[in-house]
């Protein structure tokens, strides 16, 4: 069952190889079939997702290479499958997106959904060899898809993210590699790590140097202070289905590593860092919100808001508590929904008036009342507006980080009042103030076809904002397996 | 003496398939080649080879008094060797078309030596059976870069591979001599059991040392590597191919029989090979970066991918050897793929600039597809080929606990992903000049092309088969 969701992707994928590239129709409807079917098959795995039994469900084993012990096995518990939920929204909604692509559809339609594919892969995979090979598959279509749909200083910025991954992840690599030799089992399946893990732990001065490995490696994804650096450029310059995915399904793939291998295999060495951590999160969460604050172009201002969002995870992951973890994942999710919905809403607006100058906008509230609508609103998610799931998620992070970490929430609840500055600020200067008379024929999302997308994301930020136990009752067993 | 001449039938076929294309070449004189005859032959001598190499699967022994060995590691490196060149001679035909036609046949004639020298170089058991294949082939590459004599830049290269090869095979003959000396005999398992007895016996050592030097050069170690960036430049590209490819194997395949199975006791073996794997990697993918030439920049890659082997050498065991030898199938299928493209772009553009590839991916889609995933390949992203090779090489690494090669290893990936990307950089992001039209593919090229790509995933993603086939070939060498 999970086998379908990363491979029918990939099999549009390479059925959108055959269709002539002027047949804009059918590779639209390819698009559709290859992102809704796996999403329609998320929330009937979600649906169905035994909360009482817990741990990992859905689970089935191919051998691979067995003279290795890899072999590739699927399965979904409370955060996979949380995770798996949040790139099924994102991916669906960024179809939309996608196929408002002018040039070249056929190409951005085949990276598009391989790099859908891939992300079910990591999301579902049980097996760490496996979880690495989706891990670094993904960057074989994003670099082509930036560079060649991005904007101004698009190679510059594909180059980058490519680079800072790629390095992340061969680090993080060596660190697995290292924790498969330490453990002697010949095996890379998560689960019986797991099982011989909670029977005899690892030495702890084993953990103290393997930890710090796999922190960096999948920290970099996460955007980890001072390694942040690709990230705001990256999103600027990437087409927007691409920001989408990338600011809120790809960057969630590092937490989910480090949750996975740091803090599930790693404790002990993961406490013995989780100061360094936390700080670095902290000084992230600060550092990247001032940094949007001057920003004057809107992506460059949301990306370096993820930023700083990501060290909420980070901070959330240090604390190292049943609560603390599960309201990382949670926020994952919220934060995640509310990215590919910020920059969903540009990408609308870039498409039409070339620009994303804070300063040049104005008024936009008047002008296209739908997309400026959902601007606020996702501001105000991000933010951290009661009613949203970003709300229970933050919430949930600062109190359950209190106890350890005091003076790094303090600055954190700080960074909230950053983040209401900037978000604030570029709301007033797009949506409201005088209108500016260049953007008198900018139009708004008018069909059902164009809104969609906007309110499945939106909706789906209320619904589990009102009901945060929806998401947590899976979630929270599973991260307490995690723990020891 | 046991002659045991039913153990060479590989070397007969090719012998067979060498001797038809010469006799064919006499009768016929200077007239052009009409059919592609040579090309047609030769590929069904390549087909009647590697069958015959299947056939003696079953069969391993020791021909000529001890001389000749075939046993499942020769084993493998025939068949690779057989495949490798079926892909040369099929670059080699896109390579040499119209105005050089009447030479092409000499030219498969050459590889044709090539292969034989390469079969018993990897069967050689005595130490002058090694030196006297590995001349063959060096000889004959001697030959082939200079090939395009009408051009300054192959006779140029043609020279340059023959000082440093000379200097090369007379540090080797010095070498054997000096083993000679010390333990009275040139045979391996003989020198293995001399060397076994006095492992620290100075003469024996110096003498490896000195063979040693003259495999770096095969391989293209650091500091033997200086000829690779300007050979590779000037030869022609099918040439260059097989340089990298052939050559490369060719010389590990004799550095894993002298120090696993010859030297196993070699004291300072690790240090060695770890100063040697670490300056190789650096010098190869950091002077890479700045290159403007294709070939040349394939030339710096192919001296970072040494490291990786070197790497391999360190590693040991079967785990090491046979991360080994997936490497060099991924760097074979792999290489194969980016110099038939180049070899394409070549013809077209008569340039081997990287400026020539602007605006591939409209010129040929299909084209800067296959060197865009072969160049990933080359890089070492999953799930292509040199993935698992590099994977393989670091957990070996790992595992025998060298982590500082291993660390380095990795992120050489990252550094050599810079310029693999800015070739595709220039074939995705920027738009050619006007007066370039479309590049149009003939079907064979087409089919000999995606059958590479395909095999670039099939070797990244199926790695069962192939993994249990190198370490079978390896086990035997311990």
């Amino acid at each position: 069952m999970l086998y379908f969701l990363t491979w029918i992707p990939i099999l549009a994928a390479l059925g959108v190889l055959f269709v002539p590239k002027e047949n804009d129709k059918v590779l639209k409807t390819i698009g559709f079939i290859g992102t809704g079917i796996p999403f329609l098959l998320t929330l009937y795995v979600f649906m169905s997702f035994d909360v009482a039994r817990g741990g990992f469900q859905f689970v089935q084993s191919v051998d691979w290479l067995p003279a290795l012990g890899i072999s590739y096995k699927v399965g979904v518990d409370g955060i996979n499958l949380t995770l798996c939920l949040l790139h099924a929204l994102v991916s669906f909604a960024g179809t939309f997106m996608a196929n408002r692509t002018q040039t070249r559809l056929k190409d951005y339609t085949f990276y598009y959904l391989v790099l859908i594919g891939a992300l079910y892969g990591i999301f579902t995979s049980l097996d760490l060899f496996f979880m690495y090979l989706f891990y670094e598959l993904t960057l074989i279509p994003l670099y082509p898809m930036i560079g060649i749909w991005g904007s101004k200083n698009k190679e510059y910025g594909a180059m980058k993210l490519t680079i800072f991954i790629t390095a992340g992840a061969v680090l993080a690599l060596v660190g697995l590699i290292m924790l498969y030799v330490q453990l002697g089992i010949q095996s890379f399946d998560l689960i019986e790590i797991t099982n011989v893990l909670n029977r005899t732990p690892l030495e702890t001065s084993f953990q103290t140097v393997v930890a710090p490995i796999i922190l960096v490696g999948f920290g970099i994804m996460a955007s980890i202070w001072p390694l942040h650096s690709w990230s705001p450029v990256g999103y600027a310059v990437a087409p927007t289905s691409v920001s989408m995915l990338h600011a809120g399904v790809l960057k969630k793939m590092g937490p989910y590593l480090i949750l996975r291998v740091a803090v599930g295999m790693l404790p002990e060495g993961t406490m013995h860092w989780a100061p360094v951590l936390a700080t670095l999160a902290g000084i992230g969460i600060i550092y990247a919100g001032y940094a949007a604050i001057k920003q004057t172009d809107l992506k460059y201002m949301v990306g370096f808001s993820s930023v700083s969002h990501m060290g909420y995870v980070l901070l959330a992951i240090a604390a190292m508590n049943e609560v603390s973890l599960s309201a990382a994942v949670l926020l994952m999710f919220s934060h995640g929904v509310m990215a590919a919905c910020v920059f969903a809403t540009i990408g609308f607006i870039y498409e039409q008036a070339h620009t994303r100058g804070i300063r040049d906008f104005g008024g936009l509230g008047k002008k296209v009342p739908f997309l400026a609508t959902v601007f606020v609103m996702a501001s105000m998610a991000s933010l951290g507006l009661p009613g949203f799931a970003n709300f229970v998620a933050e919430l949930l992070v600062f109190i359950s980080a209190w106890q350890q970490y005091p003076i790094i929430v303090a600055f954190a609840v700080f960074g909230i009042l950053i983040t209401a500055l900037y978000l604030l600020r570029a709301v007033q200067h797009v949506c409201f103030g005088p209108e500016n008379p260049r953007w008198k024929n900018l139009s708004d999302a008018l069909s059902w076809n164009e809104r969609f997308p906007y309110i499945l994301l939106l909706g789906a930020l209320l619904l589990f904002g009102c009901w945060p136990q929806g998401l947590l009752r899976i979630i929270q067993p599973a991260v307490g397996a995690l723990l020891p | 003496m046991n002659l045991n001449l039913s153990l060479l039938m590989p070397e007969w076929a090719a012998f067979g398939s060498l001797f038809v294309l010469l006799f064919l070449e006499t009768l016929r004189g200077q007239k052009s080649d009409k059919g592609n005859l040579g090309l047609k032959l030769s590929i069904v001598g390549a087909a009647a080879t590697f069958a015959t190499v299947l056939l003696t699967s079953s069969s391993s022994g020791e021909a000529f008094g001890g001389m000749y060995i075939l046993d499942p590691f020769a084993r493998f490196f025939k068949a690779f060797f057989v495949l490798v060149l079926a892909g040369i001679i099929f670059i080699s035909s896109r390579h040499f078309t119209d105005e050089t036609s009447h030479r092409t046949n000499d030219f498969y004639l050459i590889l044709w030596c090539t292969l034989m020298g390469l079969f018993f170089l990897v069967s050689a058991n005595d130490l002058l059976v090694v030196f006297i294949s590995l001349e063959i082939v060096t000889l004959s590459f001697y030959i082939m870069a200079a090939y395009e004599r009408k051009k300054m830049t192959a006779i140029e290269s043609g020279l340059k591979y023959l000082i440093v090869g000379s200097l090369a095979s007379a540090f080797m003959i010095f070498g054997i001599a000096l083993i000679y000396f010390a333990g009275g005999t040139t045979s391996l398992p003989e020198v293995r059991i001399a060397f076994g007895e006095d492992p620290s016996n100075r003469l024996m050592l110096l003498g490896m040392l000195f063979i040693l030097s003259g495999l770096g050069f095969k391989v293209a170690s650091v500091p033997f590597q200086l000829w690779v960036p300007d050979v590779y430049q000037g030869a022609p590209t099918p040439v260059v191919a097989f340089l990298s490819i052939g050559s490369k194997a060719a010389g590990f395949a004799v550095l894993m029989r002298l120090f696993f199975t010859v030297f196993p006791g070699f004291a300072q073996k690790d240090l060695l090979f770890t100063f040697l794997a670490i300056a190789t990697l650096a010098y190869g993918n950091l002077a890479a970066l700045v290159q403007t030439n294709m070939k040349r920049l394939l030339g710096y890659s192919s001296i970072g991918h040494a490291g990786y082997l070197l790497m391999g050498l360190i590693v040991g065991r079967t785990a090491g050897g046979s991360a080994l030898l997936y490497y060099l199938i991924a760097y074979a299928v792999t290489s194969l793929a980016v110099f038939l493209v180049v070899t394409i772009i070549g013809k077209k553009t008569e340039s081997n600039e990287i400026s020539a590839y602007r605006g591939l991916a409209k010129r040929s889609p299909f084209l800067a597809a296959c060197l865009f995933i072969s160049l990933l390949s080359l890089a070492g992203v999953p799930p292509l080929a040199g993935f698992f090779g590099k994977f393989l090489i670091l957990f070996g690494a790992i595992q025998t606990q060298h982590y500082l090669i291993a660390v380095l290893g990795a992120l050489a990936v990252a550094v050599s992903l810079y310029y693999y990307l800015s070739i595709v950089r220039v074939m995705y992001f920027e738009d050619s000049s006007k007066e370039d039209n479309d590049i149009k593919l003939c079907p064979a090229t087409k089919t000999v092309l995606g059958i590479l790509i395909v095999g670039i995933f099939v070797v990244g993603i199926w790695q069962a088969p192939f993994y249990n086939f190198c370490q079978q070939a390896v086990a035997t060498l311990f």
